[in-house]
């Protein structure tokens, strides 16, 4: 099975999100990849509002997009908890409700890009958060991304 | 620094996937290999981000990158 996330399913993760109203944001590398950059990554992560209404949404959203809840990990949808990986669904996807480095969703909300319709975090924010999380492979990434970041600043 | 060099050659990457139609780059950057471990569970969740680095820490091969250290 192919699992690798296509703009396909990006598209229609898009359109549920929306008609379920669900508030996230595209961030992580799948975020800049959004904004323009070039690189090779597996998973979407979608930093999500941590709010029970906004969860409990999420829940419907991800059901129709066919992840496969049972009901142990849909409770720890609703209640947030700050780190949430999905792989048993048409592609995998990291829930991040309190990402490194940034303070709310609501602050990360008013930078946010709206690229073709996909609300991603602000390059500033997908870069503070890597150097906050500070892993070995964020440590590798982060000069390209940077670089990335002044070039995107600039066109 | 970076080496001006090698900032050229990111920006020529960086124009080029500027070229690119969205849904061509974003099938591009996209793909799937399997990571030990990572990906032997259909799902996990962690109260916290300190209790998720941690069990990076522990749990996962180091070099898959996700620690503070190889």
């Amino acid at each position: 099975m192919e699992k690798a996330f296509s703009f396909r399913q990006a598209e229609t993760l898009k359109k549920i999100f929306k008609k379920h109203h669900v508030k996230y944001l595209f961030i992580g590398k799948s975020g800049a990849i959004l904004l323009g950059y070039s690189d090779t990554t597996q998973d979407a992560d979608v930093f999500v509002k941590k709010d029970p209404d906004n969860t409990s949404r999420l829940v419907s959203a991800l059901r129709e997009l066919r992840f496969k809840l049972n009901p142990a990990i849909a409770k720890d949808v609703l209640q947030g908890k700050d780190f949430i990986q999905l792989r048993n669904g048409p592609f995998d996807m990291d829930l991040v409700f309190a990402p490194d480095g940034i303070e709310n969703f609501e602050e990360a909300w008013k930078r946010h890009i709206d690229v073709q319709g996909f609300p991603v975090c602000h390059l500033d924010d997908i870069i503070h958060s890597k150097e906050k999380a500070n892993r070995v492979k964020d440590r590798e990434s982060l000069p390209r991304l940077k670089a990335f970041r002044d070039y995107w600043k600039k066109r | 620094m970076q080496k001006t060099s090698q900032r050229l050659e990111w920006v020529q990457e960086f124009e080029a996937a500027r070229k690119r139609p969205l849904h061509v780059h974003f099938n591009n950057a996209f793909i799937h290999t399997y990571k030990p471990v990572m990906d032997d569970a259909s799902c996990r969740s962690f109260n916290t981000m300190r209790e998720y680095r941690e069990w990076c820490e522990e749990k996962l091969p180091k070099w898959l990158g996700y620690g503070k250290s190889l």
